[in-house]
């Protein structure tokens, strides 16, 4: 009758040995392992298997590692026992990951045990299953989630969807869209409660999937109030997105106040601004902070992160929404479900259900319901103590944005004295945001019960408050001041033993908030400036003294009374200045400057005083003190000679600088301060990121409104957004675009001027000669060498290098270099080269040739030129007149069908320009007091008439006066005049200067520090290139040769330097391009200042490089301005 | 979706752990929670959102226990700390109470009950109707059964019927001989008396808690006298919205056994049943203290278990204080609590007694605040009064019944 009795007598004597634990599981946790757990998993009892794994249990949960008995206990999931089979389960959810292998062996039962009658077992066995997190066996989760997402039972398809995320989580992209289908499908489910578990797995696995949600939108809304209160939570924060994403937002709402206000406002800025930005909105009859209610919902859209750093650039207004984007709340039906079916919501008896709910009445609502939110807003803060916190730090957004809201309700934030200090902290900051002139009396009589609260840190803040409610309110800073002035007078503040810091903390609050209310409105508080002076001998706390010696100083030449003071009140700081702490010592030092400044009487004893103090001070232990006091001293020596020259009289019109500083760093700052920084950050309510105040992962910021039908608008719209894209991104290119109208004239010249230092003896630009050394695909030779030894290896003494080099090598490289190899014989050389070869040296040939200079447009046919299409490139011959002056290739075309006579391109200023160039012939090249008559541009041949379809080129000699503005010149054609603008390209301002990698490595060292800029880039054209490689088979060429060839031609089409030389890296691998490195030497026209450009390449070949870009040269400006053209060219894709 | 549920006993041992999703937290959080709850002080222990360096922390601390849930995403706070309390609510219904032995002592019914809890991190079943029918609570019988047969299975061998149903909150068909429905007004009185003796706030919350027994699908309809002096409401999610929003009518199926149907809040309410006049006056390092306590207007109702709690200011080194009726007690922490139980009629309670102040102080310039309780049989000082509670398809024999208890609140005299 009972099988297991025998095996449970051991239990039983223990168990009675325990009277008061009789039948708990207590001593198996006290003793989890006192017996041996093993043959208790392989027992055939399942009430052994049960103690032992509850055994196991107990120590997962004392936190020991018991997962060696994994395969024990994954045997046990076949036990027909629903208990021993939960055990199992815990377990095994909890080592799986650890234990892959023996945990696939288990699959087999889950699968069994899917197909069960029982819907207990079903479920249990799916979350299981779908729980071990095997990447292997996830597609057959996928099957069963799949099946069982069809099941009858609600609780399996319930937990079908709460397997989906745990399958999203794997991250396959292959089950990505059959995890969104089955979610579809769930979310149309009738069952309330799966409709739920389907919002939360959509929330977790699709997001974005809005147009899931468009097919039964309806249904869901109306389903809501009867989904399971966790859902609700998850599905309230779905649809909200939708409806933003799918309407906009809601014109009435609160989140649109701002569109129609902004014009007041900024009228309305002047006046009461001060006061904390509160308005009155008259439509609606609440107040409305629009500022802050602006940035709020800019935060909820756009992610607080990407709109302060926006609003950083100062360009606020790239984001804007317009008036599409904005729905009728009043007509919208979309909108009017979501309202209706969310608010009786606001009845819940979770909380996280109705915060939910109110956040979107917050954001959708329209203003005049809004209120509906308050009252179970402020119920919430019933609940307990941890969901308080949270539902105030919600509150306090929704308050400050509209005090008008919680005006009314202030009594329920009084403060209880069991409240956590975080609590009443909040409690207080609302507090003061929504006080109101009728209710502040209120406020205050309790905010004189809290100054006496034991907790003195509540009080320090409760003096704070004080100061921020009589800011806001201007009518009462009056009776706040006297009542901070009586609490500065009470005998426990003023005494300085005792209690120290938190006594010194609320007089310093106290001050601290007299001191702003006064910065309100200085001239009407004089009587409180007076008293505070006054009260300076009995305040003993240095922080509270030195602010009011800074009020000294501030307001010393405010109204009557005070200026009559000064002497005494001075007198009495010098008196006492070497018994003063650090803070005050220094606060006075300022205060009797900025006196001395504004002082028009009495300055003889002011100056004396002055001196007096810097004697002290200059001895003073403190080395912040004689700081100081030196900078006075600097300061003042000016403002003293002046006033002991002219008694008082220093507003002379020949005031020397020192005294200007002088005055501009101790003279009253009237600026006046904004109340408020706005330097929040707003989260969606009810998020988390909202509590912690930074963007927790996986944040997402409501959807940009109306998204989501801009997506559904088909493929034109995208392809216009994609042109538009390529347009500014050409636009913000002061190059313009590049044409293909470079021709073959234009490079050949390029190759007759250009110079590749270290030819290695293959004609460049000379393909038949090239070839015809026997190379029958014209690649460059490639030359490797030691670092060091360059020269010594041009000269054919070739050096040995490590074996492995041949690896990246292309078989024709790698056996020249073989062939070289041979002839090494010097042991000693090669051991060393070991250890320094670090790179090769290539050596391209026919770069040169393929240079395509680019084109820019100067005059378009079919805009403004009648026909006549002027476009002009950057010439890489170096103007035989000046220095300063830029060789311009322009190339004229008549488009049109008549003929085109009389054309001449002329500096704007053409008179001045024309008188110019005639010196400008007998001018001498290089003398700097004649380079100023350098013209801006040397008069070019006319050309007298141009046939249709006829083109004419001309070499232009320009003198651009900066290197990023364009020069305005003017074209004649046919008697008219057209202006043009010539853009400068600062990489033709060089010209190549031909040197040795020594000399360049020699002349780089010599210009480090300020005198080198880096910049990184990334790289693509080589890709293309490759890619071009890769599809024509008859030959491969070198990744690294295709590179080089791509990076030089890139460069060099767009600048007119010298390719010094080509760096391989040796040590790396075929794939890896990292430590390529292309050397290019120039040296600027106009001062003949070397620059030297160095590139260095990092990353994969087949994958964008990245490359980082050193421009060494003395002249700062232009090697910078060199320096981001280049990054910039780099960049840019080559376009045809 | 939270990743782990820790339970900590107050002496800071993890007592359990719950890993929830694959993503495994270390318990070392643990050890981060508690050395910056030492080093930053209660200031911590009272935050119900902590951003540990690697996870978002949410606690919540009932009896001693602190229930420690980690996420490293974003998720709504407050359904995490409700969950929290959903959990701390019915373990403590399971195991009637919470501390640390008891949950030692049923750890395996923690396991299976937070398992059932939470899936994936995303709350399951929190019905605690149904949790009960799938996880036994431990109770005398089943242990002494336990002992006797070896066989102490608490787990369901079928699936509740509820878990799919429209009303998940009800058990499938319960049958009963007697039919009964017990409703209770349970109010908590909430004031605040500042130092000029004047009643800044008073309001009631309320809960309606309804104790139902009753066969089959019973649907119930609550309605009530005066409902308009309801402030706000929050319902048991069984009640229907609408005929609320038009009738104030509460219509539901309840739940089996004991549940709150509703919680409500009632406020402004001009008087409270007892009066507290502390005065503290201080001169020359001593400060005398004189408490008085009474009854203000009679309900015709005894006052039980009153009670008065306050802190001593820190700046007082000792106290000696006297009562005429009941005791008092200082406590080492300086709270001085003093019972009195019932006012008698013949006179007024009175506590008495000086404190020292430190040696260089005056007076007395914090004050304490003294925190008072009370209980109040049988009348819901609120005012709110049940009219009638129907059923439709009454069975033939129904018992309904009706009571009122008022606790004190956050009731506060400031001094």
């Amino acid at each position: 009758m009972f099988p297991q009795f025998g095996a449970t007598a051991d239990t039983l004597s223990k168990a009675s040995t325990m009277v008061f634990r009789i039948g708990t599981d207590a001593h198996l946790y006290d003793d989890p392992d006192d017996v041996s757990i093993a043959p208790l998993l392989d027992s055939k009892f399942d009430s052994e298997k049960c103690e032992a794994l509850k055994r196991l249990l107990a120590l997962i949960a004392q936190g020991i590692d018991v997962s060696n008995y994994f395969p024990q206990v994954v045997k046990n999931v076949a036990s027909q026992s629903l208990e021993v089979k939960k055990l199992v389960y815990l377990y095994l959810l909890h080592y799986a990951e650890k234990r892959p292998n023996e945990a696939l062996l288990s699959i087999n039962y889950f699968q069994k045990d899917l197909g069960d009658p029982n819907p207990l077992v079903r479920a249990w066995a799916l979350r299981t299953m779908a729980g071990i997190r095997l990447h292997v066996i996830a597609p057959l989760v996928l099957v069963a989630v799949g099946k069982c997402a069809r099941d009858p039972s609600v609780y399996v398809r319930k937990c079908a969807a709460n397997a989906l995320p745990k399958l999203h989580d794997l991250r396959q992209e292959e089950h990505a869209l059959a995890i969104e289908e089955i979610v579809g499908k769930l979310l149309n489910d009738h069952s309330p409660a799966v409709v739920g578990a389907a919002a939360a797995a959509f929330a977790s696995v699709c997001p974005y999937n809005l147009s899931l949600i468009r097919r039964n939108y309806r249904k869901l809304c109306e389903i809501l109030p009867d989904v399971e209160e966790w859902g609700q939570i998850a599905l309230i924060g779905i649809l909200l997105r939708y409806v933003i994403a799918s309407h906009g937002l809601v014109k009435e709402s609160i989140m649109f106040s701002l569109q129609c206000t902004e014009s007041s406002h900024s009228v309305k800025d002047g006046s009461d601004a001060d006061f904390g930005q509160v308005k009155e909105s008259t439509d609606m009859g609440g107040t409305c902070d629009y500022e802050f209610v602006n940035m709020v919902s800019r935060c909820y859209i756009e992610g607080p992160d990407e709109y302060l750093s926006r609003s950083s650039y100062a360009n606020r207004e790239s984001f804007q929404l317009t008036d599409e984007q904005f729905t009728s709340g009043k007509s919208n039906d979309d909108v009017k479900i979501l309202l209706y079916s969310t608010s009786p919501l606001l009845w819940s008896n979770n909380s996280a259900v109705v915060l939910a709910a109110a956040g979107v009445h917050w954001v959708m609502a329209p203003k005049e319901d809004v209120k509906r939110i308050i009252k179970p807003l402020l119920f919430l803060l019933r609940s307990s103590n941890a969901s308080k916190y949270v539902v105030l730090c919600n509150i306090q957004v929704f308050a400050k944005a509209m005090p008008s809201l919680f005006a009314p309700y202030y009594e329920d934030f009084f403060i209880c004295s069991s409240e956590s200090y975080q609590v009443k902290a909040l409690k207080l900051e609302i507090l003061s945001s929504i006080a109101t002139d009728s209710s502040i009396s209120s406020i205050f009589k309790e905010f004189q019960d809290y100054i006496r609260d034991p907790d003195r840190r509540f009080a320090a803040d409760t003096i704070a408050a004080i100061g921020l409610c009589a800011q806001r309110l201007p009518k009462m800073a009056h009776i706040c001041v006297d009542g901070l002035l009586a609490l500065t007078r009470e005998e426990f503040v003023t005494k300085d033993f005792g209690f120290g810091d938190q006594e010194a903390g609320i007089l310093t609050h106290a001050i601290l908030s007299i001191k702003s209310i006064i910065k309100q409105d200085p001239p009407s508080h004089e009587k409180v400036i007076i008293q505070l002076v006054r009260s300076l001998d009995s305040i003993k706390v240095p922080a509270a003294r030195a602010m009011i010696i800074w009020m000294v100083g501030e307001y010393s030449t405010l109204g009557e009374i005070i200026p009559r003071m000064l002497n005494t009140v001075l007198k009495y700081l010098a008196w006492c200045f070497t018994s003063e702490a650090l803070e005050t010592k220094l606060q006075i030092l300022n205060t009797v400057c900025k006196v001395l400044v504004g002082a028009t009487e009495d300055v003889w004893t002011f100056k004396k005083i002055f001196s007096y103090l810097v004697e002290l001070a200059e001895c003073d232990l403190n080395y912040d003190v004689r700081d100081r006091v030196r900078f006075l001293k600097k300061l003042q020596s000016s403002n003293l000679v002046s006033i002991g020259q002219e008694e008082g009289t220093n507003d002379l019109p020949e005031k020397d600088l020192l005294h200007v500083v002088a005055e501009c760093i101790l003279g009253r700052q009237t600026r006046k301060v904004k109340a408020e920084s706005f330097s929040y950050r707003f989260y969606l309510p009810g998020s988390l990121s909202q509590i912690v105040l930074h963007a927790a992962p996986g944040y997402e910021p409501l959807p940009k409104p109306c998204s989501l039908l801009l997506d559904d608008r088909n493929v034109p719209e995208g392809t216009s957004e994609i042109k538009k894209t390529v347009a500014d991104y050409s636009g913000t290119d002061d190059y313009g675009t590049s044409s293909e109208g470079s021709d073959d004239e234009s490079a050949s010249d390029y190759d007759s001027q250009h110079s590749v230092a270290e030819s290695s003896g293959s004609g460049r630009g000379d393909d038949s000669e090239f070839t015809s050394e026997g190379n029958d695909n014209a690649d460059p030779l490639i030359q490797i060498s030691d670092f060091g030894n360059a020269s010594e290896n041009q000269n054919g003494v070739s050096q040995s290098g490590p074996a492995n080099l041949g690896e990246l090598m292309s078989d024709r490289a790698l056996e020249s270099w073989l062939d070289e190899q041979s002839g090494s014989s010097n042991p000693g050389i090669s051991e060393q080269s070991q250890v320094r070869i670090s790179s090769a040296r290539i050596s391209l040939g026919d770069v040169g040739k393929r240079v395509k200079p680019k084109c820019y447009s100067l005059l378009d046919p079919a805009t403004s030129g009648n026909g006549l299409k002027v476009d002009y490139s950057f010439s890489s011959e170096i103007s035989s007149m000046s220095h300063l002056l830029v060789c311009i290739e322009v190339f004229f075309k008549n488009c049109s069908s008549e003929t085109i006579s009389e054309i001449t391109l002329v500096d704007e200023d053409s008179n001045r320009a024309l008188d110019a160039a005639d010196k400008a012939a007998d001018v001498n090249q290089s003398s700097l007091a004649s380079s100023d008559n350098v013209p801006t541009l040397v008069p070019m041949e006319s050309i007298a008439s141009l046939e249709p379809d006829q083109t004419a080129r001309r070499i232009l000699h320009v003198r651009f006066h900066h290197h990023l503005l364009p020069l305005k010149l003017a074209l004649y054609c046919d008697g008219k005049k057209l202006p043009v603008k010539l853009r400068p390209d600062i990489g033709y301002f060089v010209k190549p200067l031909p040197m040795d990698v020594e000399v360049f490595i020699d002349r780089e060292s010599r210009l480090p520090g300020m005198f080198e800029y880096t910049r990184s880039c990334a790289f693509t054209d080589h890709i293309e290139e490759l890619n071009k490689e890769n599809g024509d088979s008859l030959f491969v060429k070198d990744k690294f040769l295709a590179i080089c060839e791509s990076l030089a031609l890139k460069i060099l089409s767009n600048a007119n330097l010298c390719l010094v030389s080509i760096d391989m890296p040796v040590a790396a691998n075929l794939d890896d391009a990292s430590g390529l490195r292309l050397r290019f030497s120039s040296e600027i026209l106009s001062s003949s200042i070397p620059c030297l450009i160095t590139i260095t390449v990092e990353g994969k070949c087949s994958d964008p490089l990245n490359l980082s870009i050193k421009v060494n040269c003395e002249e700062t400006v232009f090697g910078l301005n060199l320096l981001n053209r280049i990054a910039n060219f780099l960049v840019e894709r080559t376009l045809g | 979706m939270l990743q782990c549920i820790f339970l900590l006993s107050d002496s800071g041992e993890v007592m359990l752990e719950k890993q929830l999703t694959g993503h495994r937290v270390d318990r070392s959080i643990c050890d981060w929670f508690w050395d910056h709850v030492i080093s930053q002080g209660d200031s911590l222990k009272s935050q119900p959102v902590i951003a540990s360096p690697t996870h978002y922390l949410f606690q919540v601390v009932r009896e001693g226990i602190t229930f420690l849930a980690c996420t490293q995403v974003e998720m709504p706070p407050l359904m995490g700390i409700e969950f929290l309390c959903r959990v701390s609510d019915v373990l403590s219904d399971y195991l009637g109470g919470l501390n640390e032995d008891v949950i030692k002592d049923n750890f395996v019914i923690v396991y299976e009950l937070l398992d059932e809890m939470i899936d994936n991190g995303f709350p399951l079943t929190t019905e605690p109707n149904i949790l009960r029918e799938m996880i036994a609570p431990p109770n005398i019988v089943s242990k002494v059964l336990s002992v006797v047969t070896g066989n102490s299975s608490n787990v369901s061998d079928t699936l509740p019927g509820a878990t799919g149903s429209c009303i998940p909150w009800r058990a499938a068909d319960p049958k009963y001989a007697n039919n009964e429905v017990y409703v209770d007004l349970v109010e908590e009185m909430d004031a605040v008396i500042n130092r000029d003796g004047v009643l800044v706030k008073c309001e009631v919350y309320g809960e309606v808690r309804v104790n139902s027994h009753l066969s089959g699908l019973p649907d119930l309809t609550l309605s009530f006298a005066n409902p308009s002096i309801l402030d706000d409401v929050r319902f048991h999610p069984c009640v229907r919205f609408r005929p609320w929003e038009s009738h104030q009518i509460l219509s539901f199926v309840p739940p089996d056994g004991e549940f709150k149907l509703m919680s409500y809040r009632v406020k402004k309410l001009k008087s409270t049943p007892i009066y507290v006049k502390p005065q503290l006056s201080s001169d020359a390092g001593k400060c005398r203290v004189n408490v008085l306590v009474g009854i203000r207007n009679d309900h015709g109702k005894t006052i039980d278990s009153i009670t008065l709690q306050f802190q001593l200011p820190p700046c007082i080194l000792s106290a000696d204080l006297t009562s005429n009726t009941g005791t008092v007690n200082i406590l080492g922490n300086k709270t001085c609590s003093w019972s009195i139980g019932r006012i008698p009629k013949d006179k007024t309670p009175s506590l008495s007694g000086t404190l020292v102040l430190e040696s260089e102080l005056e007076r007395l310039h914090v004050f304490p605040t003294f925190r008072v309780g009370f209980k109040i049989m049988g009348v819901a000082l609120s005012g709110l009064q049940i009219d009638k509670l129907d059923l439709k398809t009454a069975p033939s024999r129904l018992y309904k019944g009706f009571r009122a208890l008022t606790r004190a609140g956050e009731f506060e005299v400031r001094s």
